[in-house]
């Protein structure tokens, strides 16, 4: 990268975007920290953490639930908070921000266009589904997926006008549409999504697209592994398997094809070993200890999503942001857990510190 | 009579046998249950924490389980058990393995975390087992709660009502008999003594006729009295 | 008993159902006749109380298992019920750890030990 493309984006950025990245590092700040998480953990109800929580950024979203709380209200209005961040992003967001903005919620929205086309074809009510959907992976035709009685219908009349329409016709034949077992529909659609998602960040290029890239990959990898590590002594077949890998990341391609067939951690580990990164993250595991793995991924990622902080003018801010805000929605549910479930004890076991 | 008394003594001792083979059944039945219960309460708790271990990793996976339900894999079986000739129910888990539903529920959060639901389902399976072995002892329980009580009924019921009324009728017919009995030999002392009587009459008769009338005519009334000794009171009348 | 008594049936919260569920013991049948309710804040009460008639009558279940919190519902139901299958379990629920002494039949039990 030349120096005058870099200050030149340095220049311009700040014209269109500086608004909205000052607004999310602002968000950024809101994040629960280490001394938060301390503090919940001495929680000894629920209540207590709804009282602790109001004191924080989820406070608005929080004061009014009636008690007695539920884990799942809790992590519902934390979920609200992030929701209404991202709506603030997303309606101020410029072009081609906007767009990366659009990305970052289509993992969600590939979700709930599965979870509306399960419950359709199980005959559920749709206005029921419509509210367990996740709410960043809305899109406006979502509420017609149900009008649909087969996959055929559903890809004609309704998914041509999503986003994911391009992910559906790429990777799906119609007879797939019927008879593909649908988590690994889910897995395949969100392959595509992630090929997709790195090509656009390739071609915004510049900070954003260096940053994204490195991002995309972990995401990828860590998909590929979960992928390999959940398929063992399942009826997935090793083609199967490798088709579900995204094209591209660290793995990309020789690892994956050790991992398409790997049949046991061990090899699962000689195979990401091989790869520097993840050599670090796998000396840090026992050997056939496989529980802590889904842990220190997540900690990996933090890491990465904090760095992100550290680079001015990029949009790979928001997407750190998001999956930050999430990560947080999930500690605050496991320690809402661990209270709730009287196992506190293991409140550590849970817990991705962010700083 | 006697036979039928022996024959409820013998039922009632043999049914107290069986009350009393049934409490025992019933009385383990019963420390069984306690401790079942506050085992499975254990159990569920490791599971649903295993259950929040596996949202943790893989977010709110739910929906897809709902709706990957088919048919069901996993059965109960059921079969009976006796114990003293009453039957109890029992249940046996049975799991029919290759399902659809199996698969399905096998691939879900493949992406992420799927390792997590696994554990999870594992956790679950023992906690149905559990659970399962909790629902037979529970009927078992009150299937013996029923019969116990039938059986104690019947046992009361002979003790109480059957055997006494057997036996005072056996003593009513005993107090008859005997009473009878007393009559009979009263009539009986009471004819000897007539007779005794009439001898004695007759024969101071015979003496005096004797004393008046010479040999031969008492001879002729001794011979009639050894011919017919029961009409000696006849006799005593033509006499007359 | 009938030999066709195989199957749980559940009326439990979501998070029971979803850990129950996961072990197989779901079933829907061709009619779209499910063995488990899902209760969750907007299920009523009259809801409870027809799947709970409903589950005790059908020829092909063995055991129904109820969350405590919700068997707390209906519990002039369970109180009646006296037939011995299918067999009902109440089982703690994620939000509510198991109370001994709220259990329809872990009272009899305790009735009959205190007699004893």
């Amino acid at each position: 990268m030349s120096f005058g493309e870099d200050t030149s984006e340095m220049c311009l950025f700040n014209v269109k975007d500086g608004f909205l990245e000052a607004v999310v590092r602002g968000y950024k700040l809101g994040l629960l920290t280490t001394s938060d998480y301390n503090n919940l953990c001495q929680c000894e109800t629920l209540e207590d953490i709804k009282l602790y929580l109001t004191g924080t950024d989820y406070g608005p979203f929080l004061a009014n639930e009636p008690s007695p709380m539920h884990t799942t209200t809790l992590v519902d209005c934390c979920t609200r908070k992030l929701v209404a961040d991202w709506r603030y992003l997303r309606e101020n967001a410029g072009e081609p921000m906007g767009r990366f903005l659009d990305y970052c919620t289509y993992g969600h929205m590939i979700d709930n266009v599965v979870l509306i086309v399960t419950g359709t074809l199980h005959e559920r009510d749709v206005q029921e589904l419509l509210e367990k959907c996740n709410p960043l992976g809305m899109f406006d035709a979502i509420a017609s997926l149900a009008v649909a009685q087969n996959m055929r219908d559903l890809y004609r009349l309704v998914l041509v006008d999503t986003p994911l329409a391009p992910y559906f016709s790429d990777n799906l034949t119609s007879e797939d549409l019927d008879e593909m077992n649908i988590e690994v529909m889910r897995n395949t659609l969100y392959k595509a999504y992630l090929d997709d998602f790195a090509s656009f960040v390739h071609r915004v290029g510049g900070t954003t697209g260096e940053i994204m890239s490195e991002l995309l990959s972990f995401e990828a990898d860590r998909r590929a592994l979960n992928i390999t590590l959940n398929s063992i002594g399942s009826e997935l077949t090793r083609d199967d398997r490798r088709k579900l890998y995204a094209n591209f990341g660290l793995l990309y391609p020789h690892g994956q094809a050790e991992l398409a067939v790997a049949e046991d951690f061990d090899q699962i580990r000689s195979a990401m070993e091989k790869c520097p990164p993840y050599q670090a993250i796998f000396s840090r595991l026992g050997l056939g200890e496989t529980q802590m793995l889904d842990k220190i991924m997540y900690e990996e990622e933090v890491r990465q999503l904090v760095n992100t902080f550290e680079q001015q003018f990029h949009y790979g801010v928001f997407y750190a942001y998001m999956r930050l805000r999430e990560q947080e929605i999930r500690n605050v549910m496991w320690i809402a857990e661990c209270v709730a479930q009287d196992q506190k004890a293991r409140v550590q076991d849970g817990i991705v510190f962010t700083f | 009579m006697k036979a039928r008394l022996a024959g409820a003594t013998k039922g009632h001792s043999l049914l107290k046998k069986k009350a009393d083979a049934l409490n025992m059944r019933f009385r383990q039945i019963l420390r069984k249950i306690v401790e079942t219960k506050e085992e499975m309460g254990r159990v569920m708790k490791a599971s649903f924490f295993s259950l929040a271990q596996a949202k943790y990793a893989t977010g709110d996976f739910k929906h897809t389980v709902f709706d990957s339900i088919d048919q069901a894999s996993l059965k109960v079986k059921a079969s009976t058990d006796n114990v003293a000739g009453v039957r109890l129910p029992k249940f046996e888990a049975q799991r029919e393995a290759g399902g659809a539903a199996d698969s399905k529920i096998g691939l879900i959060g493949l992406g992420t975390g799927g390792k997590q639901i696994q554990e999870c389902r594992k956790s679950f399976v023992t906690a149905v087992d559990l659970l399962v072995e909790l629902a037979s002892l529970q009927t078992a329980f009150l299937t013996l709660d029923e019969a116990i009580k039938t059986t104690n009924r019947r046992v009361n019921a002979l003790e109480h009502v059957v055997k006494p009324r057997l036996e005072n009728t056996i003593a009513y017919i005993k107090g008859e008999l005997d009473e009878l009995e007393r009559e009979e030999f009263f009539r009986l002392k009471k004819v000897q003594g007539n007779k005794k009587k009439h001898t004695e009459a007759a024969e101071a008769l015979e003496a005096a006729q004797r004393a008046k009338g010479g040999g031969a005519v008492g001879n002729g009334a001794r011979e009639n009295k050894a011919a017919n000794v029961l009409a000696a009171e006849q006799d005593a009348d033509i006499i007359f | 008993m009938s030999g066709g008594a195989e199957l749980f049936a559940l009326i439990v919260d979501q998070d029971t159902a979803t850990g129950l569920l996961l072990t197989g013991v779901g079933q829907v049948d061709i009619r779209k006749r499910a063995n488990f309710l899902i209760v969750d804040d907007k299920t009523s009460q009259q809801q409870v109380e027809e799947a709970f008639k409903d589950f005790t009558t059908r020829e092909d279940i063995a055991v129904l298992l109820i969350n405590q919190v919700i068997a707390g519902m209906i519990r002039h139901l369970l109180d009646a019920y006296t037939k011995p299958v299918p067999a009902i379990l109440e089982i703690p629920s994620k939000d509510a750890p198991y109370d001994p002494s709220q259990d329809s039949v872990l009272q009899r039990v305790c009735f009959m030990f205190g007699e004893s």
